[in-house]
């Protein structure tokens, strides 16, 4: 329990946000990171998102509550989040990324920080605003989305110990291996359904000749 | 014995009462032959009360003129109503004019036939009328090529044929379906075949131009495959034409209002100025179709086909949509105020709706194939509606506040009825029940101006207090902080004597 949830490792989280190269730096080197941590961090990125569009004031947000299911979006989020960790690691196993899979996920986690923080701040000021102010609310966001890209971009930068155009390479690597991943397990689905199918006819056929 | 009988007793009250219920709702879901919405902000359909309910029919084997039966209908395609509120309708299939009296009970007259310089001349379709100010009957003769015009007894006193200009085509045909004319006897016509707009005539039939062309969209998409077809594909492909206007009307001020079947149902009024510009005001979607909800593959779905429109009152509009056979009703700013009617056999629905008109306190639709008027009277929620509508477009914002809460009892959904409490509330300074209201009608611009005066309000009442609380945690910070910096300094003194 202390390995993951101890209070340095979350005073840890913080120190990454204010010093991104050298925390990520250390979290590959002395193992200052913690998964469970990252993964906390995803969820309550998720949570911020759907209150974000279920609570922001109707002057900036023209969603129907009806439509925001924060359970189905905590499942989306998490499987981006699997997808994006898994295609990554894929690419930089064969591209002499020094970084684990848990480095990956540490590293995309704790990059979700500038992400809650702006969410639920952005949701809290939009309830202040009025038409014509809404300039306040869309900069929180945009601020706090192009910390967390950067910090995410540094993040596997130091984790894999890669130069930035190196790091941009496998990014765009990344997002072909996780569209292959996609178009396989759909393959799979669909293969699993077929079977499915055949061997519940050949049931049914024998059931009705009996 | 007697325990068996009283629970008989009971199971059958229990019945009566369950089919005493049962009846009542029963009862209220088929009392109208049609649904009748409304789409909220979030364009969810939402039902409301009916605004209109149908209140009787009127066809040709009800009426007699002059002791002779009048017969019926035959294909009748266009009603209008006099100045005085008499009723006429352009009987085409039977070549003639009727005019009913206003409670369409009676027929004043009917036109077969008129002088033209001394010999007989009769009509051939005529499938449009208009009445003017001036109590002349316009007809748009169809297949006799011409717009002819007749005062009140039958004389006539011109006809409109053959317009000559540079931009009509040679051996251009004129075939006049619509005609409408304004306070300066300025006439506009839609004419079959023409796709460049309406046609205006001025001073005396002469031929002045087009108003409200229509432009053609092409998608980036179809210019694409323009570009890379070849000439013989490029033949074969559809043509980009504009639509053709389908039904007209114009308003007091003389602005012509002109419907047209939109493929794509976003706009399918226009108001046109003198200049032919479009002025028309859209509401909060930006919609001026009918129907939002269009999808499917069958003959019910897709757009709705706008085929007449009639200026009704205080900027209010209602147009006629001939694939679901609804009415559409819109305030001046474009809000979609109440939706009824649909299609169908039984009373009060419509097979082939062509025209609509407004007589009174009812709304009254011509259906070509059933050859009959369907009479629409306003309930209580639509009257208030429409009473409501008309204060604020005459700037009693807060007279209409009463109205709006009758609204409000009858259907609480009703957004326009939140906002138009929540104006005035607005404007006697009540600025937390403005907010309360205008958020609930969700209109942000008006919440906004509420919620940025009651902001400055709580500021100037409470700035006093929040500077001095500002003032106190700015000292409480100083001091803390350099508390903590000597506590500090004495710790790292400390480590080092240690270290």
């Amino acid at each position: 329990m202390d390995k993951h949830f101890s209070i340095q490792k979350l005073k840890y989280v913080f120190y990454t946000v204010s010093h991104p190269v050298d925390g990520y730096y250390w979290i590959r080197h002395a193992d200052k990171g913690s998964v469970p941590i990252a993964i906390i961090l995803v969820v309550l990125f998720s949570f911020s998102f759907s209150y974000n569009r279920l609570s922001a004031s109707f002057v900036v947000n023209e969603i129907d509550p009806r439509t925001v299911d924060s359970l189905s979006e905590l499942g989306g989020v998490l499987l981006l989040y699997a997808l994006l960790c898994i295609s990554n690691w894929s690419v930089t196993c064969l591209m002499q990324g020094e970084g684990r899979l848990k480095d990956i996920a540490i590293a995309i986690g704790y990059s979700m920080v500038p992400l809650i923080i702006s969410f639920n701040l952005a949701t809290v000021v939009s309830l202040f605003i009025a038409d014509g102010e809404e300039a306040f609310y869309y900069l929180i966001l945009t601020v706090g989305i192009a910390y967390a890209l950067i910090m995410m971009l540094l993040g596997i930068m130091q984790v894999h110990n890669y130069s930035l155009a190196k790091t941009l390479a496998t990014l765009f690597l990344t997002l072909i291996a996780a569209f292959i991943i996609l178009f396989i397990s759909l393959l799979i689905v669909d293969l699993i359904n077929k079977v499915y199918n055949y061997f519940h006819s050949i049931y049914i056929e024998i059931i009705f000749r009996m | 014995m007697s325990l068996s009988k009283r629970c008989i007793r009971v199971v059958i009250l229990i019945m009566t009462l369950i089919s005493v219920f049962c009846n009542c709702s029963v009862a209220l879901a088929s009392e109208l032959p049609y649904d009748t919405y409304n789409y909220n902000f979030f364009e969810y359909i939402v039902y409301t009360p009916a605004a209109y309910v149908p209140s009787g029919s009127i066809s040709g084997t009800q009426l007699t003129y002059e002791g002779i039966p009048l017969g019926v209908f035959s294909n009748p395609q266009d009603i209008c109503k006099t100045p005085a509120g008499e009723v006429v309708i352009a009987d085409t299939g039977n070549n003639r004019i009727i005019f009913l009296n206003k409670d369409m009970t009676k027929v004043i007259k009917v036109i077969k036939d008129f002088d033209n310089n001394g010999e007989t001349d009769t009509f051939s379709s005529p499938y449009g009328v208009c009445v003017s100010k001036k109590n002349e009957l316009y007809v748009a003769d169809t297949y006799n090529n011409r717009v002819v015009v007749l005062d009140s007894d039958n004389n006539l006193i011109k006809i409109i044929r053959d317009p000559k200009s540079e931009v009509l085509e040679e051996g251009y045909v004129f075939t006049p379906l619509k005609v409408t004319v304004d306070y300066a006897d300025r006439v506009y016509c839609i004419a079959q075949n023409m796709f460049e707009g309406i046609m205006v005539f001025e001073d005396d039939d002469k031929f002045v131009g087009f108003i409200g062309t229509i432009e053609v969209q092409i998608s980036l998409w179809d210019k694409f495959w323009k570009r890379i077809a070849t000439k013989e594909e490029r033949s074969n492909q559809r043509l980009f034409i504009p639509t053709e206007f389908t039904g007209i009307d114009i308003d007091d001020d003389g602005f012509v209002y002109a419907s047209n079947i939109d493929e794509t149902g976003t706009q399918a009024i226009r108001r046109l100025n003198p200049k032919g510009e479009d002025v028309i005001k859209k509401g909060e979607n930006e919609n001026l179709g009918g129907d939002l909800w269009t999808e499917g593959f069958t003959n019910y779905a897709g757009p709705s086909q706008i085929t007449d429109v009639v200026y009704r009152q205080k900027g209010m509009y209602s147009l006629l949509d001939r694939k679901r056979g609804r009415i559409f009703t819109y305030d001046h700013e474009g809000n979609l105020l109440y939706i009824f009617g649909g299609l169908g056999t039984q009373k009060g629905t419509f097979v082939t709706p062509v025209a609509i008109e407004n007589i009174g306190n009812t709304i009254i639709v011509l259906d070509a194939y059933r050859a009959e008027i369907l009479i629409f009277t306003e309930t209580q929620y639509g009257s208030l509606i429409n009473k409501a509508v008309a204060l604020r477009y005459d700037g009693d914002e807060t007279e209409a506040v009463e109205l709006w809460e009758k609204v409000l009892t009858l259907d609480e959904n009703n957004e326009l009825a939140y906002v138009g409490i929540g104006k005035a509330y607005l404007t006697s300074g009540d600025y937390v029940k403005a907010m309360d209201y205008l958020k609930r009608g969700m209109s942000s611009e008006f919440y906004s101006i509420a919620f940025r005066r009651y902001r400055n309000e709580v500021l100037k009442e409470n700035m006093s207090s929040f500077l001095t609380g500002g003032v106190i945690l700015l000292i409480v910070l100083v001091i803390g902080n350099s508390i903590y910096r000597k506590k500090k300094g004495i710790r790292k003194k400390e480590g080092l004597l240690n270290g």
